[in-house]
């Protein structure tokens, strides 16, 4: 144990001394800690801004005067999708996907709007983030302090003199590993503040927790595979070399050919193609706006039935909102099918993707700290699920009135003159069937499972480098 | 012939070097992988485009054989308009990721429709895939690093380093023909697939020309600043380090500081205002007298002010009238989003003379006609067909001609540019 603390403090003595070390560490966190200002700053006031959108879009709702409820069906309403706490650290998709849906009757559309369409251009790696700073860089600044652990002995001509000193090659891996692994801990001082001001802001401890262990677990596996290098390969610059050729490839080029393949493998029609295909199911139900249109016949005489009467007119209620609402939920119904099985291609396509983090653990690291933060791709569809139901809702609430509060009568002489198109309003009261609108991110409970398969791999990564590791503990040699 | 000698023993040490060979092959496999996969997108691209036109065209087919007025021939009917793939795109898909390289609209409002985003996955999307640019600008300056780092620390530290300079004579231009040879090989294993790509894609000889001389500057200036730091009298390591942080530094933090500043630097817009404003300019139409909505149209369109309309029933003409209107009250915003956009765009092309990875990469997507102003083009180009469908309607309208099913065959096509 004491061998163990003096060689992890002699390696710290030798960092503390390294120009190289001192100089990229420094560089290191003074980049993690632009980043996190900036990307913090943003997600403050992107937050901040969504907010208020979303209370003014809900407002304006709100103070529209007494109309017929129809049209409130198609003046729609929007939402904003807020950014989680943790996207201050790890803003995910948000860059590119669209920030606000327009919603109205009859129709889903896109979330528009997103930051990537309307930022400056300047290629591919711009998008900075402080968790793009841990996933790329850490693993290089790891290399560049453990890389010489070992060999760095060897060179120096006292690997010779400790063995001989009875210190046994794994005591020697175990002590200069506790160095890297206290290193690791202070690398993590930055992404600990990111979590506490994340928890001010409502986030769970157990996300900010295990957020932290996962970024943990990433660096210690390239601090392992680093000391691995150092001591099963002989030359200083050859080590050097062959990890950082090892980063460019897991880190930088993997990822990017798994999206190639990814594509191939699943590819994903559009929406414009899909919708194309849904005219044909949606032409088939039948036109809301017109009660006589046969495709709602049955319906007509179930709801005859339904209250003992011989003419709709007779009908206590006005049939015209009725056949909205029906026609409104059976046209959802078609719209959902279509809007789950692109969601339900898209996860296909990501989980095809993220497989490939068996091979690149910078997409297992991605892939759980998006899931943990709620920013990845489950938490957009979230958001879309979301949206719809309040669009559902408030569409069929505002139906609802239209068939409750105006009479069949009114609603027919709407267009007759100024005082028909008078009596054919409902008070403003019904616009309150608009719901708050306040998107959430998962519990954290259940964002640590959607990550459980990328923390899963990185887990398998370490244990792996692990063993490898101890096994060439055992081989060293002078 | 001194110097011809000196590359010919040089060409044949590097063909003996295990490691450039590697190098070369792995630059080879990845630009053949990054070209191959861009040429399939742009293939599947084109066949969605196919299969969009083929579909469009039935299902206005199909809308418009029950149509009965002009006012609801304009209202079902969707017209697809798409931005086609260069002949050089698969080497840079650039912001065709990104942005919408397809709408298809209708002649309400077109504020309303135009931002709509039919993208694809959003998380490929921000991995990002691997085409040629990529492979270029990110992963080509790193294998120069590789190559080049230890060019002379390690014969330095094989002892040969004072005899090869003793034998070749004059020191820097024996380094430096050395370099020069690895630079070009791993230049050649990068350029080779492209041409053949090239080839197959049927790309006009300038555009690959211009791509490969933007390519071959950007490996130039690697090969120089690699050169150069080796000369240092420092150890291998050092050196190799020193040449990791300026990459990181041209390709990451450069790139990411300039488009932090650029945006805080030129606000923009905000598109939920320009949604709104046109939403609420549509919608308080319906409650306004007819004539304050003319009026406004006629501002615009004087040449159909002779026509009256009745007030207090619904008149296609009127209600066209409004959705124009609505795009007329959100048009300063709409300017001022699109100016700042371009403005941007502007700013990032100045920042990218600081740069040469943004450089090469603007330059490529500018080639392959994936860049912000391509994007701007199109959206153009949908305007003015957009606008063009209103001019075919106003005229139907106003002029009160009778509806008739086979003029619909006059309608204004969609120019897709090339």
């Amino acid at each position: 144990m004491k061998h163990l603390l003096l060689i992890a403090a002699g390696e710290w003595r030798y960092w503390v001394r390294s120009y190289l070390a001192l100089s990229g560490t420094a560089l290191f966190m003074v980049l993690l800690i632009v980043t996190s200002l900036l990307t913090g700053m943003h997600s403050e006031e992107q937050a901040h801004e969504r907010e208020h959108h979303q209370t003014e879009a809900e407002n304006t709702f709100l103070a529209q005067p007494d109309r017929h409820p129809h049209r409130m069906v198609h003046y729609g309403h929007y939402v904003f999708r807020t950014p989680a706490p943790l996207a201050l650290f790890d803003p995910g998709l948000d860059p590119v996907i669209g920030q606000s849906i327009f919603l109205e009757g009859h129709r889903q559309n896109s979330a528009m709007f997103a930051d990537s369409g309307s930022s400056a251009n300047v290629g591919g790696l711009s998008w900075l983030t402080p968790a793009m700073v841990y996933q790329l860089f850490g693993p290089l600044l790891v290399i560049l302090l453990g890389h010489g652990a070992i060999v760095r002995e060897r060179e120096a001509g006292t690997l010779a003199h400790l063995l001989a000193q009875g210190i046994s090659g794994r005591s020697l891996i175990a002590g200069k590993g506790l160095a890297l692994f206290c290193f690791i801990l202070l690398l993590l001082v930055p992404l600990l503040f990111s979590s506490l001001f994340a928890l001010s802001h409502g986030e769970e401890v157990f996300s900010a927790l295990s957020l932290m262990g996962v970024y943990l677990l990433y660096l210690l596996m390239w601090g392992i595979m680093t000391l691995f290098f150092s001591s099963i390969l002989q030359k200083r610059s050859t080590i050097l070399a062959s990890l950082t050729a090892l980063w460019l490839g897991l880190v930088l080029v993997l990822p990017s050919i798994a999206v190639s393949i990814a594509e191939r493998a699943v590819p994903l029609a559009g929406k414009i193609e899909t919708d194309l295909i849904m005219q044909a199911d949606i032409r088939k139900l039948g036109d809301g706006h017109k009660p006589n249109d046969p495709a709602f016949k049955q319906f007509r005489l179930n709801i005859l039935k339904q209250y003992k009467v011989e003419k709709i007119e007779d009908l206590p209620v006005n049939f015209r909102g009725l056949v909205a609402m029906n026609a409104e939920k059976n046209l959802t119904d078609v719209l959902n099918d279509y809007a789950y099985a692109r969601m339900k291609r898209e996860v296909e396509q990501a989980q095809r993707l993220s497989d490939y983090g068996w091979l690149s653990p910078q997409l297992a690291i991605a892939n759980a700290s998006r899931a943990i933060s709620g920013t990845d791709l489950e938490h957009y569809h979230r958001f879309l699920r979301e949206a719809e139901k309040l669009r559902f809702d408030f569409v069929q609430g505002l139906n609802n009135s239209h068939a409750e509060k105006l009479t069949y009568q009114d609603d027919m002489n709407r267009n007759r003159d100024d005082a028909s198109g008078l009596k054919a309003r409902v008070d403003a009261t019904s616009w309150e069937v608009l719901n708050v609108f306040e998107f959430q991110p998962a519990s954290a409970a259940d964002r640590l499972n959607n990550a459980s398969q990328a923390i899963l791999m990185l887990i398998i990564w370490f244990a792996f480098l692990l063993g490898a590791l101890l096994w060439s503990g055992r081989r060293i040699q002078p | 012939m001194n110097i011809l000698n000196a590359i010919t023993r040089e060409a044949k040490f590097m063909v003996r070097d295990r490691a450039v060979l590697v190098w070369m092959m792995v630059v080879f496999i990845l630009s053949s992988l990054a070209v191959w996969s861009g040429m399939d997108s742009v293939e599947q691209q084109r066949a969605s485009i196919e299969r969009l036109q083929e579909a469009d065209r039935e299902d206005r087919m199909l809308q418009l054989s029950q149509i009965k007025s002009w006012g609801s021939a304009a209202y079902y009917g969707f017209y697809l308009t798409h931005d086609e793939p260069s002949d050089f795109a698969f080497a840079s898909m650039g912001q065709r990721d990104l942005l919408p390289w397809k709408h298809r609209v209708r002649m309400l409002a077109l504020e309303g429709q135009i931002y709509e985003r039919d993208t694809g996955n959003p998380l490929l999307a921000l991995v990002g895939r691997l085409d040629f640019a990529f492979v270029a600008v990110f992963v080509l300056p790193f294998v120069l690093i590789m190559l080049l780092y230890d060019l002379r620390a390690g014969e330095r530290i094989a002892g040969r380093h004072d005899l090869l300079v003793a034998v070749a004579g004059r020191d820097a231009s024996f380094w430096l023909i050395r370099a020069f040879i690895r630079a070009l090989s791993i230049f050649f294993c990068l350029v080779i697939p492209l041409f053949i790509a090239g080839l197959i894609a049927e790309t006009s000889l300038t555009t690959l020309l211009l791509a490969s001389l933007f390519v071959f500057v950007y490996t130039i200036f690697w090969t120089l600043l690699c050169y150069w730091f080796a000369a240092w009298r420092l150890s291998a390591s050092v050196i190799l380090v020193a040449l990791a942080g300026v990459w990181i530094t041209l390709a990451v933090i450069v790139p990411a500081a300039g488009r932090m500043s650029i945006d805080r630097m030129v606000p923009i817009t905000s598109g939920a205002d320009i949604l709104m404003t046109q939403r609420e300019a549509v919608n308080d139409a319906w409650d306004l007298p007819k004539a304050t909505t003319m009026n406004a149209f006629w501002e615009r369109y004087p040449e159909w002010n002779e026509y009256k309309l009745k007030e207090g029933s619904f008149d296609w003409s009127w209600y066209y009238a409004f959705q124009q209107v609505g795009d007329q009250k959100t048009e300063p915003l709409t300017m001022t989003y699109r100016e700042g956009r371009l403005e941007r765009d502007r700013l990032a092309g100045i920042l990218s003379l600081l740069a040469p990875p943004i450089l090469l990469e603007r330059s490529l997507q500018a080639l392959a006609k994936t860049d912000f102003s391509a994007a701007i083009a199109y959206e153009d180009r949908v305007r003015d067909f957009h606008k063009e469908l209103r001019d075919f309607y106003y005229q139907k309208m106003f002029r009160k001609e009778a509806f008739d099913n086979k003029l619909l065959k006059y309608l204004p096509v969609f120019a897709a540019g090339k």
